[in-house]
């Protein structure tokens, strides 16, 4: 038998391609040489296509931030590691990153709803002493302090949170004869500008509401969780039985009012309700096309229609719409209801340089780097005092400072891992009453309620 | 039909090892066993090992994220238990079975009638025709599932001619899900079923129009018996292609409110990378992988058909 690939390489070619060899090896070995002559590596995770609000800010931000460590920390090195993908695939990459030490980043950047279950597979690292000594820690409202913490210890810090609020449209609510300013009071309020719309405003949608399944936990978070928080009962999960809650006064509360505005066909159409982007429908077409009336949206809405982002540009936005905060059903205290989810930075409990991975989470949550993250990605710092400042504020009015205001009124959604489960669900629930019109209260409870028992088992679920 | 196609095989299996039998038997082949070794190990390594771990993972409680990712521990059979009561495996599993079902009829008659008419026509029509067909097979799902999306929601084109809000995708989604397949399949299976129509021996043809038998006639009783085997290979190619079609519903429905088109495959993806339960999800693509199997032994099986020309000139 012949040596096949030597014998058909001439010598010449031989050499070139050891030559090659020995240089690629040359390359590959290079880096690591400039980690031992005592560089240290700060790896840090994050998305460079789904927090921020275009990629081109993203990478604006995160090349600052390295140079910014890099200045200040001469013998430091910071690595960037982009994670592609929306929700889940961040979630998903991440999850098997840390498997291993080898592949744990240093510093990340993760969602807040999935940070309990790092902190229970033991990869985070608890930074109480570190932010103890940090100038920002103190100003964090206490529901973003709780967002942090788990088993008494912190374990993340906030990069910056989302809120929801109301948004409506001045000249409809004039040519519909409601009051403008608008401030309702209570559930009933929204139904009845809702129906007053749809009697006096046609070709227009009376209220966006997200319903279905085609955003996952995002549209809980953007639609019926800032309800539910706002009900009577807003238990998801009782912790003292362990159990999800499938059927409660709360739950009915906002079933109720799902049924109402997709009954009465004051809802949004299937096509943009189910769309993969709902999420962003009324900000990019919905609300600048004058096409809605009033939307029960997030406060990443209010940076998009200014100069820097312009998704799309409009320049009537202040003029057009205006923000009111969620109320609860009957107007009960506080009235001002709204999920708080946002993503939060966390140190790898294996990272062998914690100061360092630290210090740049310090950089990172400093004022001006705090407000750029969070105009550029549509936040509410987690600081109350960057929260309230001039250039947050001024970067998306009206909605930046009511956004900034309710959010110490929000709660939180349970940091389970079946708390997925439980929200398919719900959305399962919402989807069918959107999409079938006719479909009775009882009967989304039981789609809720079969629904989690299937995937959970009778033992986990409850009524209350 | 398939207790026939089945027969069919096993009694050419029969034939084509007989023969080996008889003629090839080459005896023991060191050197070719060594030759084979860094194949075999190949494919041990990179095929066997996984699938056998995958199916192991399928029997514990290992979950992507949380203490159970660490350590996680063989469960015995729970989760088969948990399968056997999950109302939502069993609709999952008729749901693929629809698909499957839909997409193979679909892209059969579509793909025969494509290479029918491709077979009649002239040559500059046929290059064209094919190279459209073919394209649409090779785009990426990705581009399918956009192009189908964008076609079947309020807005698109199919809005125009359809009544209501025109918002068929999520108003019959199984059926826009299949459709969609069967546009991106069908050019696969014509090219498949082209060849096969070539095949068929034009005196049998002549032969049968000179009894002065209708054309229909000569397609359903002279051709399609001819064509048999490659029908049988066309339709389990197609049966594989669509099973592992994940990503064209995953991008256009993502399973669907009401799970309508959750099929086996997203199914396991929601178990596993949703629901971060990876011990469940790997059960479910355990499952997958069985009925993967049953269909690829049945096309191994079809495949091993000497070709019906030469059983032709054989007098077989």
């Amino acid at each position: 038998m012949h040596p096949v690939g030597i014998r058909l390489m001439p010598r010449p070619y031989v050499k070139i391609a050891s030559l090659l060899a020995t240089a690629l090896l040359a390359a590959s070995i290079l880096p690591a040489s400039g980690l031992a002559a005592g560089k240290t590596v700060v790896t840090v995770a994050y998305s460079p296509t789904f927090v921020f609000d275009t990629n081109d800010l993203a990478a604006k931000w995160w090349n600052s931030i390295k140079d910014q460590f890099e200045k200040q920390y001469p013998n430091a090195e910071v690595k960037l590691v982009p994670i592609e993908g929306g929700y889940d695939d961040i979630v998903n990459k991440l999850s098997l990153l840390y498997r291993s030490p080898a592949t744990t980043p240093d510093v990340v950047q993760i969602p807040t709803p999935v940070i309990a279950e790092w902190v229970a597979s033991g990869y985070l690292l608890p930074l109480d002493s570190y932010v103890a000594k940090t100038d920002w820690w103190q100003d964090f409202p206490q529901v973003i302090k709780d967002e942090d913490t788990f088993n008494g210890k912190v374990y993340a810090v906030s990069s910056g949170e989302n809120d929801s609020m109301l948004y409506y449209n001045k000249d409809m609510f004039k040519k519909a004869g409601l009051p403008v300013p608008w401030n309702p009071q209570n559930w009933d309020d929204i139904l009845t500008a809702a129906r007053q719309i749809h009697a006096k405003v046609p070709d227009v949608v009376p209220m966006w509401l997200m319903a279905g399944t085609s955003v996952g936990t995002v549209g809980i978070e953007m639609g019926s969780g800032n309800l539910l928080f706002g009900s009577s009962d807003s238990t998801i999960y009782d912790a003292a039985t362990q159990k999800w809650v499938v059927d409660s006064p709360g739950l009915r509360e906002v079933l109720g009012f799902y049924h109402s505005i997709y009954s009465e066909g004051l809802g949004a159409k299937l096509s943009d309700l189910f769309s993969p982007t709902a999420h962003t429908v009324p900000v990019t077409d919905l609300i600048p096309k004058a096409e809605v009336a009033i939307v029960l949206g997030s406060n990443f809405y209010g940076g998009q229609w200014g100069k820097l982002v312009c998704a799309p540009c409009w320049d009537k936005a202040t003029e057009v719409e205006g923000v009111a905060p969620i109320p609860y059903v009957k107007g009960q205290a506080p009235n001002v209801t709204t999920t708080v989810a946002g993503w939060d930075y966390a140190v790898a409990a294996v990272t062998p340089h914690p100061k360092e991975a630290f210090d740049l989470v310090n950089l990172m949550s400093n004022e001006s780097n705090s407000i750029d993250m969070a105009n550029w990605s549509g936040f509410v710092p987690g600081s109350s005092k960057f929260a309230m400042a001039p250039a947050l504020i001024n970067f998306g009015p009206p909605v930046n400072e009511l956004a900034s205001k309710i959010i110490a009124d929000g709660k939180i959604l349970p940091p389970l891992a079946d708390f997925e489960v439980w929200s398919k669900g719900l959305q399962e629930a919402t989807g069918t009453m959107a999409q079938h019109p006719e479909t009775t209260v009882d009967q989304a409870i039981g789609i809720l309620k079969d629904y989690v028992t299937n995937q959970l088992g009778e033992d986990k679920v409850e009524t209350r | 039909m398939n207790d026939a196609v089945v027969a069919s095989a096993s009694e050419s299996g029969k034939k084509v090892r007989l023969h080996k039998r008889s003629a090839d038997h080459p005896g023991v082949d060191i050197p070719g066993m060594i030759l084979l070794l860094p194949a075999s190990l190949l494919l041990l390594a990179l095929f066997v090992l996984p699938v056998g771990y995958a199916f192991y993972l399928g029997f514990t409680n290992i979950t992507l994220i949380g203490p159970a990712s660490v350590h996680f521990h063989f469960t015995g059979i729970a989760n088969v238990h948990r399968l056997g009561r999950d109302t939502l495996f069993w609709k999952s599993l008729w749901l693929t079975a629809v698909f499957l079902a839909g997409s193979v009829v679909g892209v059969t008659v579509v793909g025969m009638a494509l290479a029918v008419v491709m077979q009649r026509s002239a040559a500059w029509l046929r290059a064209g025709v094919g190279a459209v067909a073919i394209v649409a097979w090779m785009l990426p799902p990705i581009t399918v599932a956009v192009v189908w999306y964008a076609f079947t929601t309020s807005g698109g084109t199919l809005s125009l001619v359809t009544p209501g809000d025109g918002d068929s995708l999520n108003h019959f989604p199984m059926l826009i899900v299949t459709l969609a397949n069967v546009w991106s399949t069908a050019g696969f299976s014509m090219l498949i079923l082209s060849s096969g129509l070539r095949a068929v021996p034009s005196e049998v043809i002549e032969a049968a129009l000179m009894e002065g038998t209708a054309r229909w006639r000569i397609f359903l009783s002279v051709t399609l018996p001819i064509m048999r085997p490659t029908i049988v290979t066309n339709v389990l190619l197609v049966t594989l292609l669509s099973l592992a079609n994940f990503a064209l519903i995953y991008i256009m429905t993502a399973g669907g409110t009401d799970n309508s088109t959750d099929i086996l495959p997203v199914y396991s993806y929601q178990q596993g990378f949703v629901f971060k339960k990876l011990g469940y999800g790997a059960l479910l693509g355990d499952v997958l992988v069985i009925i993967s199997t049953v269909f690829a032994y049945l096309y191994v099986r079809a495949a091993r058909q000497r070709p019906v020309r030469t059983r032709l000139a054989d007098g077989v």
